[in-house]
């Protein structure tokens, strides 16, 4: 097999409780290179049109990339992918932590979870030794305790363990896998899709190598990457303070997420900052697998209301969604918060936004105490927000509404509520605001998952990174491109954006080497890929630019074969209607439609519909996808 | 002339780039089982002790070795093994206090570390000084587990509050 690769797809039928292993295709590495490129194509070609993602016929599939495992900084991410639970539309989920290195260890670049298990179960994977066990003692418990209890029971403490906690086992829409205690894969709901498969947990423990095509060669460029990596002032900063030190940015630029969504600017934002956090909070510092940077911290809370609370994280996602969002300016909140989701299982984006729409619907006289249970909801109320966060994993009372995640939540409870459900495609938003960051506007309404940040989210124009921007997309259009108040080249910037992330996805690499800090980019990639593959057609940028098109143009069919079309590319009023009401981007909206065009002219789809052209299609080689309905 | 891989366990983020690092040098391939020394995690306290060869007081693997093949340098105080002598008994992989030293059952030999001749691979690629290497009576007296002890307390008081708070 090409170097990066183990050459083996690993495949559990949860119904007829058999494995199988196939050869990894060798045309896919030339096409799709790895991880959720692999995925996708797994995943289109086997899992019909409009099938329920919680019926037997789905399936979940984890993926790593030539490069998983070895020595290139933070390559130990995973992708998780499955038609989702919570949007019926693609799904995919990337993970921290060791859980893709210990897969490939063991022997494989994917595993493929199919059918559905009678009783709970769990699977083992220790190197070729494959079996799946009785999972009915583990049924019910905490993620927490399920790992511990698995690790125990084999008497290995270094298997690593992807869980789902009650949230899973509940199908609660927006249910995440967590991996050994901590990393989540949150969204999309990949635990709902577990749960219904009666599957508990997969185990893994893998003894074997990687080996790269090149070893002397991929190991003198990825010294040199961990170097660069050590050397930038701005990775130095997120070693020591993490994704926390967003807020600080996102209050600046009247970005951060206040009051679901209402404005962009939130008056406790201090006491969410690194700087309030770390010094009070941090026991120490942590990181994933072959990572110089080290973003985790652990965090410890010694007095107050969460007094005991250990716990790692949130990341800033989990600080606005818990915080700023609920207009809660108390971090422990937040970390309660997260040791809630993951114990339970669950994403705590959406956990937090749905929530959020609860209380403003509440607000707003949508809902009111009859069916909330008594319970009055309000802005700023920490013991609300974890009693709610905790109906929701037991789904019990308002909780098992809530557990549906807004877009069926909002279907539930009514049209009145429908202005405070916000979504896109069903997924809840992540923690910025088109408003005051025009290019995310247009990366939540084409995003193949819904209202997501990380498959093409721009950060040089929300971070003011002129000289990376120039580099990039040439100095002609700047100042425009770095101002995050206009959708002048914010198409090119987006399009672009989203073809190193794809790239990105397929090796896989952690967001945090590309994005920001903004230190690898598709020539880094071009660079180390035939290193590591031996192939080398990997080792030019227009040809990875073109697998990356390929990559965002079969995910948008596989969502065409569902019904979605340029009708679904939108973003809730709220964005386009409601002018950002204070704050340094008081008064600006979001124009979509110009922006939308310029997008779909760059991917080559249909003005009209969003579809990519047969013209596009061909071009892309995706011609065994049309013909695959 | 002494010098040793020194560990600052409250560095250690746990990231296995040495792990990493030490077989890509050592085994041309990348496969933490077989790196020279291991980083021990535990992900439900969140903690990462490093275990490297050395420093030791005294030297189990050469005291156990029935065959003489360990042989412990007067000055350096390194060990260093034999792979003719070697009969691959394993004694000294299961006296080693840190359990860095292994048998790869695929070549059949045992693995143990030689801190590289002298420029450990491990202590340079460390990306956060956790790793270190040189003279022990220079460097700043590291509690070995001064920090995991203050821990376990802490999590020992709190842990009260946290089952009756918190989630079951």
């Amino acid at each position: 097999m090409t170097g990066g690769y183990t050459g083996k797809i690993l495949r559990a039928n949860l119904t007829d409780e058999t494995f199988k292993i196939d050869p990894l295709p060798k045309d896919w590495i030339r096409e799709y290179i790895g991880g959720d490129g692999f995925a996708a194509k797994l995943l289109y070609e086997e899992v019909a049109a409009r099938i329920d993602p919680l019926s037997e016929r789905n399936k979940l599939i984890i993926a790593t990339g030539p490069i998983t495992g070895t020595l290139w900084p933070m390559s130990g991410r995973t992708v998780f992918v499955s038609k989702a639970a919570q949007t019926g539309i693609w799904g995919e989920s990337h993970v921290g932590g060791f859980l893709g290195p210990e897969l490939k260890y063991a022997g494989y670049d994917m595993l493929v979870v199919e059918g559905k298990a009678e009783d709970p179960v769990y699977l083992l994977i220790q190197d070729g030794h494959l079996q799946i066990h009785s999972a009915k003692d583990f049924w019910g418990m905490t993620t927490d305790k399920v790992t511990t209890a698995i690790q125990k029971k084999h008497n290995d403490p270094d298997i690593q363990i992807a869980a789902i906690g009650p949230a899973g086992e509940n199908l609660i829409r927006f249910s995440a896998v967590i991996i050994n205690h901590a990393r989540a894969a949150g969204r999309t709901g990949m635990g709902a899709v577990l749960g219904s498969k009666n599957m508990k947990a997969i185990a893994i423990r893998g003894t074997g190598s990687v080996e790269v095509a090149d070893h002397e060669g991929f190991l003198e460029l990825a010294k040199e990457a961990h170097d660069r990596l050590r050397n930038n002032p701005q990775a130095k900063e997120m070693g020591k303070w993490g994704t926390w030190i967003l807020t600080a940015v996102k209050q600046q630029i009247g970005e951060l997420p206040t009051y679901n969504h209402r404005t962009g600017v939130f008056p406790g934002w201090e006491k969410l900052s690194a700087d309030y956090i770390r010094p009070r909070y941090t026991v120490s510092d942590r990181a994933c697998f072959g990572c110089s940077l080290g973003c985790k911290k652990l965090n410890y809370v010694s007095h107050g209301p969460y007094a005991g609370t250990l716990e790692e994280g949130p990341e800033y996602e989990g600080l606005m969604a818990f915080g700023s969002a609920l207009g809660i300016a108390d971090y422990p909140t937040t970390l309660k918060a997260n040791q809630i989701c993951n114990k339970y299982g669950m994403d705590i984006i959406s956990a937090g936004s749905t929530i959020g729409f609860a209380i403003e619907s509440f607000e707003g006289g949508a809902i009111d105490e009859e069916t909330t249970g008594g319970l009055k909801l309000e802005w700023g109320n920490s013991d609300l927000a974890i009693k709610l966060l905790e109906l929701i994993g037991k789904r019990e009372g308002f909780g098992d509404i809530l557990a549906e995640g807004t877009r069926r939540a909002a279907e539930i409870l009514g049209p009145e509520t429908e202005p405070f459900a916000l979504h896109v495609k069903g997924l809840e938003f992540s923690g910025q605001d088109g408003r005051t960051h025009r290019s995310i506007g247009l990366g939540h309404a084409t995003g193949a998952r819904g209202a997501d940040h990380l498959r093409s989210l721009v950060t040089v124009d929300q971070l003011g990174y002129q000289d990376v921007a120039a580099e990039r997309w040439g100095a002609d259009k700047l100042p425009e491109i770095v101002d995050p108040y206009t959708e002048t080249h914010k198409a090119v910037a987006v399009f672009e954006t989203e073809n190193t992330y794809a790239i990105r996805d397929t090796m896989i690499v952690c967001w945090y080497s590309v994005s920001w800090p903004p230190v690898f980019w598709m020539r880094d990639f071009a660079n180390i890929l035939p290193l590591a593959t031996g192939e080398k057609s990997l080792g030019d940028v227009e040809n990875l630019t073109k697998i990356a098109e390929r990559q965002v143009t079969l995910k948008r069919l596989f969502n065409t074969r569902e019904g979605i079309s340029r009708a679904d590319d939108r973003l809730p009023p709220r964005f386009t209607d409601e002018p950002m009401p204070e704050g340094p981007g008081k008064g600006q909206t979001v124009n979509l439609e110009p922006m939308l065009d310029d997008y779909y002219n760059l991917r080559g789809w249909d003005l009209e519909t969003g579809l990519p052209t047969s013209k596009t299609i061909s071009r892309l080689s995706l011609d065994w996808a049309v013909t695959n309905k | 002339m002494s010098s040793q891989l020194l560990v600052d366990y409250t560095k250690c983020t746990g990231c296995r780039v040495c792990e990493l690092a030490c077989s890509a040098k050592h085994e041309a391939r990348f496969q933490p089982s077989l790196a020279r020394l291991k980083i021990v995690k535990y992900d439900d306290l969140g903690l990462d002790v490093p275990n490297v060869c050395g420093p030791c007081e005294e030297a189990p693997c050469v005291e156990v070795c029935p065959v003489y093949a360990m042989r412990r340098d007067a000055v350096s105080k390194m060990v260093y093994l034999d792979h003719d002598k070697c009969i691959l008994c394993k004694s000294c992989a299961g006296a080693c206090v840190n359990g860095v030293i292994l048998l790869d059952t695929y070549s059949m030999r045992i693995i143990k570390c030689d801190h590289c001749g002298g420029e450990p691979e491990c202590a340079r690629m460390c990306p956060t000084g956790a790793i270190t290497y040189g003279p022990t009576s220079t460097s700043k007296t590291v509690d070995r587990h001064s920090k995991i002890l203050g821990y376990l307390r802490e999590i020992e008081r709190s842990a009260e509050a946290q089952e009756s708070g918190g989630v079951e």
